[in-house]
């Protein structure tokens, strides 16, 4: 087992007890990279990744991401490399500038390997819509399983054990659930905690940095390096930074944990469902107060349909700038307007161009109140309904996802409970900028699947101090597709 | 059948801030092309508005200058449609939750009618690109794009050409003087937009609304509202349907001119910027920023009237120019002579600063200096003519008048102990002259008057000389 | 609101800026038939219509602006890097009329 196989916080006291070099990790890295049959990759950054680790110098013993290699989602803008969202309307577009997270990671020393593939401007779920066509799950060599989206390419990165590391950005639950589908640990913070300048915007109200390691340990000190306020992003959370890695060993002794009954019971699977009550069970013997709760069937069956109007709507609005004019790809035209159209007919797949219009739809001055206005109102009220909870408990557990990761073209039923509740709970995360992170729980025919704890906003540390716990009594730590199961 | 005009004004005036509307790009209209950019003015993916200070308290600033309800929390929403020169495919603007509302704007007409303008919202807002249309190309320049901007949009109240006339000069006069812009609508830092319709008097239904843009004085205002007006007319006379559409103003024909066919309103889909958290302002922020404002020419009117006892024509004609009206509030720190003092720089300054085609700033005598020329003037060390003189020096030297006056030996004499013999002398020296006085005949004593001043050269106060003149004469 | 048929969705395409081929169009009124049906869930929610629509997940208001200080702009070769025509310093276009 290579130190590369290893926890970021494990293989930091490598670096520093000198057992193996940033150079050698890098190299494995790279290996691993070129190698891979998954298309979890868009942009190598070879070129910049060597020259950094020139400039590394020694083991830095309280920063733990000194030496780390690390891969970033393509829709993050990196300082000359290629940035394409997996769209081909940002074919050709190198960035000027470093988004914030990236800089604080290049700060800090770690050194980037590649942009990641996902799904065409993180508008998808199933790592399926990207330019270069789908990124497969590392757990499944015959590719016949997605890994899910938008962050599919860092997700399989991760759990393919090429870095420890990745960044990603959930909007409706594009870190959490290809965390689940991958074996990993995916985190987004509350809303605000971390800056989102520099990450493409896709519903800003709605959007987070996340990442995905493999432990909830490497995600505390992520979030110790990447939180704060950034004046570039004023909606960023000027509240004070805590350190959550001391936090996460603080007891839960006195947590309240809920579980929404009618999330759970819209999750059939039978090896979902067993795996979830051991760990009830177990939580409950620690002394932990876990509770099955009721929460409004209705507000839960509108979450998918609030998230796809609200979605949709903003999405058109926020990728207006890609028009072939001041950059990406450019396709010519008689006049600005064929520009324009041409660019963007080309640009765009379709997919993308029907979002678009359900999106434009449902801001026409004519709609706008029964659709767009309507989908705000039932966010409020979710999220008022959810936060009534939070009133009594501290977090909710649930199943990360229905299932396993499905097959690529599987169906399902648009309008069933499975498919709008079970499938879209995690949304909730996002409409009320809870702090919310899923870990791996159990396999079923050898693929991985997760559980989800959501905490109260700005409860960062406890959502992770909770996770810790339950990382702990699950006995699931550092899953790859190199390691298995432990 | 008589029709009454209705009309309503759009304008939007540039703000004078040192970074733009949402980004830290500097303003500068003088620098090359795309130099003064930074990555939101392009809209590069990722980047994000910083909302300006400065450029919100100039807000505060004239919605309190137009008596507006100033909003104690910021909103921004975004207007969403697509143009070569709107990078981000929409522009962020204030649609719900305007700074300002509801205020008023009282025009002084011609006939001394007082009308007041209800105007309805003030709001920011950012500028759009620059494009220089070429013959077969458009080039598109950044600089201008982001620049904070801020709309007034009144209700439809005006009625004529002369109203709309009068309320853009009100507009550019605060604007100006709150120093929050330039004001000139020949570069643009003042856009004007018309939507007039007719309706027959005595109706209350509202015609269809022709929108007239890109007027480029505040003359052509008038003009272009005065043209629509009876185009207008003629048509509605006729039968003929008015078209909704946009039109503007060609200065060789002087008419209005179609520029594009108005079918549905356009849908800007408005809808919340959330990248833009709302951001409260107090009680004390909003105080804060209206006590900065540099003094309104309302202000100064007020004072230069009841405290300083101006005529209206002449505070009138201080306060055309910013410039000269600020010179003259420094030179009045100096002198108590206001009177003078306006028609100095009302006069003589203006006339020298025309000849030489240069502005108030580019004069060579400061304020303070040329109040203590109208000191001198004021007690009679100097005559109106010798103080034009001691001007003319003035504006190539540093030195102060006095002594410049001393120097030219211009320094009027009123020193009646000098004065006196010399009267004396003359009175004796012209005896038929003080007869004829004696017999009535006035015009002698002006006689007397005029020999003393020939024989002290001019230089005497000729007040004086003429009072002590009156004196001796009536002595003998 | 207005009713979803192919010429609403077609002119919408239009404002959007591009173009899209009749068998999305197809797909396309088959996915909205499924969206609108989802979006009647919303509409079943007690009390939707009386609640205050959300913007942000919690307030966020602050109290603080920038301050109109400059920071450096780009630089010239920066703005232009990606630029598809470019003429001269500036972005060039075909003539735009209108």
């Amino acid at each position: 087992m290579h130190i590369l196989d290893l926890t970021i916080s494990e293989i930091h006291r490598a670096l520093v007890n000198k057992e193996i070099t940033p150079r050698e990790l890098v190299d494995e890295a790279f290996r691993r990279l070129e190698s891979d049959a998954n298309n979890l990759f868009e942009t190598s950054m070879k070129e910049q990744t060597y020259k950094r680790l020139a400039t590394l110098g020694e083991p830095e013993k309280d920063n733990v991401f000194w030496g780390i290699p690390f891969m970033i989602k393509d829709n993050f803008s990196t300082k000359g490399v290629l940035t394409t969202a997996s769209s081909d309307i940002l074919n050709g577009y190198i960035p000027v500038f470093d988004a914030t997270v990236v800089k604080k990671l290049y700060q800090a020393k770690a050194l980037p390997i590649a942009k990641a593939t996902m799904d065409e401007l993180a508008m998808g779920g199933s790592g399926v819509t990207g330019h270069k066509g789908p990124t497969f799950n590392p757990y499944d060599i015959k590719h016949e399983h997605i890994i899910g989206g938008s962050s599919s390419g860092s997700a399989a990165a991760v759990a393919a054990g090429i870095v420890p590391f990745a960044l990603g950005s959930d909007t409706g639950d594009s870190v959490r659930k290809p965390a689940s589908h991958g074996g990993l640990v995916g985190f987004k913070a509350t809303w605000g905690r971390i800056s989102r300048y520099g990450l493409f915007p896709f519903v800003p109200s709605l959007d987070h940095v996340g990442y995905f390691t493999r432990s909830v340990e490497d995600a505390a000190h992520a979030l110790n390096l990447l939180s704060g306020y950034d004046k570039m992003d004023t909606t960023s959370s000027i509240k004070p930074v805590e350190n959550y890695v001391k936090k996460i060993h603080d007891g839960i002794e006195n947590a309240r944990i809920a579980v929404l009954n009618q999330v759970y019971s819209s999750i059939t699977d039978a090896a979902v469902r067993h795996a979830f009550d051991h760990l009830v069970e177990n939580v409950k013997a620690k002394g932990i107060i876990v509770d099955f709760v009721d929460i409004d069937e209705a507000l839960m069956r509108a979450i998918y349909p609030t998230y796809i109007v609200l979605s949709c709507a903003e999405a058109t609005s926020n990728n207006a700038n890609l028009d072939g004019i001041r950059f990406g790809q450019r396709k010519d035209g008689e006049t600005y307007q064929d520009i324009m159209t041409n660019s963007r007919t080309a640009g765009f797949s379709p997919l993308i161009k029907r979002r678009f219009l359900i999106g434009s739809f449902a801001l026409m001055r004519e709609n706008q109140f029964e659709l767009y206005q309507r989908a705000q109102k039932a966010r409020r009220l979710i999220v008022d309904a959810v936060n009534k909870i939070f009133d009594n408990y501290d977090a909710i557990l649930l199943p990360a996802a229905p299932s396993v990761a499905p097959k690529f073209n599987a169906d399902s039923d648009a309008l069933s409970d499975e498919y709008l509740i079970a499938d879209n709970h995690l949304a909730i995360g996002n409409f009320g900028g809870f702090p919310s992170l899923t870990l791996p729980l159990g396999f079923k025919d050898n693929l991985p699947f997760g559980v989800n704890v959501t905490g109260r906003p700005y409860a960062d540390a406890d959502v992770l101090a909770i996770a810790y716990q339950l990382e702990n009594i699950i006995g699931y730590r550092n899953l790859s597709t190199r390691r298995m199961k432990q | 059948m008589n029709f009454q005009a209705v009309i309503g004004l759009e304008i939007h005036v540039e703000i004078k801030t040192k970074t733009k509307m949402f980004s830290t790009a500097p303003i500068n209209f003088s620098m090359p092309p795309n130099t003064l950019v930074a990555p939101l003015d392009l809209a590069f993916p990722g980047t994000l508005p910083r909302v300006n200070k400065s450029a919100v308290e100039k807000a505060i600033q004239l919605s309190d200058a137009l008596h507006m309800d100033i909003d104690h929390e910021l909103h921004f929403d975004r207007k969403n449609y697509f143009y070569s020169d709107l990078p981000k495919g929409y522009q962020i603007t204030q649609n719900y939750r305007p700074i300002g509302r509801e205020g008023y704007l009282d025009l002084v007409l011609a006939d001394g009618r007082i009308k007041r303008v209800h105007i309805e919202r003030l709001h920011l807002e950012e500028d759009t690109a620059m494009q220089h249309h070429y013959a077969n190309k458009t080039l598109l320049d950044f600089n201008r794009a982001g620049i904070p901007l801020v709309e007034i949009v009144t209700h439809p109240d005006l009625s004529t050409g002369e109203e709309a006339m009068k309320y853009v000069e009100k507009i550019r006069e605060i604007v100006t003087y709150a120093d929050v812009s330039d004001g000139k609508m020949e570069e643009g830092s003042l856009r004007c937009d018309v939507n007039i319709s007719l309706r027959p008097f005595g109706s209350e239904k509202l015609g269809t609304k022709v929108e007239i843009k890109n007027l480029n004085s505040i003359a052509n205002v008038q003009k272009a509202i005065e043209y629509e007006t009876i185009r207008q007319q003629k048509m509605l006379l006729k039968g003929e349907a008015i078209i909704q559409e946009t039109r503007r103003f060609d200065e060789t024909k002087k008419a209005t001119v179609r520029m594009r066919v108005k079918t549905d309103a356009v849908d800007y889909k408005y809808f919340p910027e959330a990248n833009i958290p709302p951001i409260k302002l107090s009680e004390q922020f909003v105080n804060n920023a209206i006590a900065k404002r540099p003094e309104l020419a309302e202000q100064k009117r007020e004072r230069y009237t009841k405290k300083y006892n101006l005529r209206d024509y002449d505070a009138d004609i201080l306060l055309i120019n910013r410039q000269n009206a600020a010179y003259f509030d420094d030179a009045a720190q100096y002198t108590q002579a206001y009177q003078t003092l306006a028609n100095w720089v009302n006069g003589e300054v203006s006339a020298y600063l025309n000849k030489r085609q240069i502005e108030i700033s580019q004069l060579t005598i400061a304020a303070h200096q040329l109040a203590e020329l109208i000191n001198l003037i004021e007690v009679g060390k100097l005559s109106n003519k010798q103080g034009r003189q001691v001007f003319e020096l003035m504006l190539d030297s540093d030195e102060h008048p006095e002594a410049i006056a001393k120097k030219h030996n211009l320094l009027q004499l009123s020193d009646p102990n000098i004065i006196l013999p010399i009267v004396i002398a003359t009175l004796s020296e012209n005896p038929q002259s003080v007869e004829d006085y004696k017999a009535g005949k006035d015009r002698a004593l002006g006689f007397i008057v005029g020999q003393v001043m020939k024989k002290m050269r001019g230089q005497a106060n000729p007040s004086l000389v003429n009072q002590i003149v009156t004196e001796e004469i009536n002595k003998l | 609101m207005k009713q979803v048929d192919i010429n609403v969705l077609k002119d919408a395409t239009t404002r959007l800026m591009f173009t899209m081929s009749e068998e999305q169009y197809i797909k396309l009124e088959k996915e909205f038939s499924i969206i609108i049906a989802q979006m009647n869930l919303i509409k079943d929610i007690a009390g939707v219509d009386e609640a205050e629509p959300m913007i942000f997940p919690f307030d966020i208001s602050v109290d603080t602006l920038r301050e109109d200080e400059i920071e450096d702009p780009l630089a010239l070769e920066e703005v232009l890097k990606n630029a598809p025509e470019v003429d001269g310093n500036e972005f060039k276009l075909p003539k735009v009329v209108g």
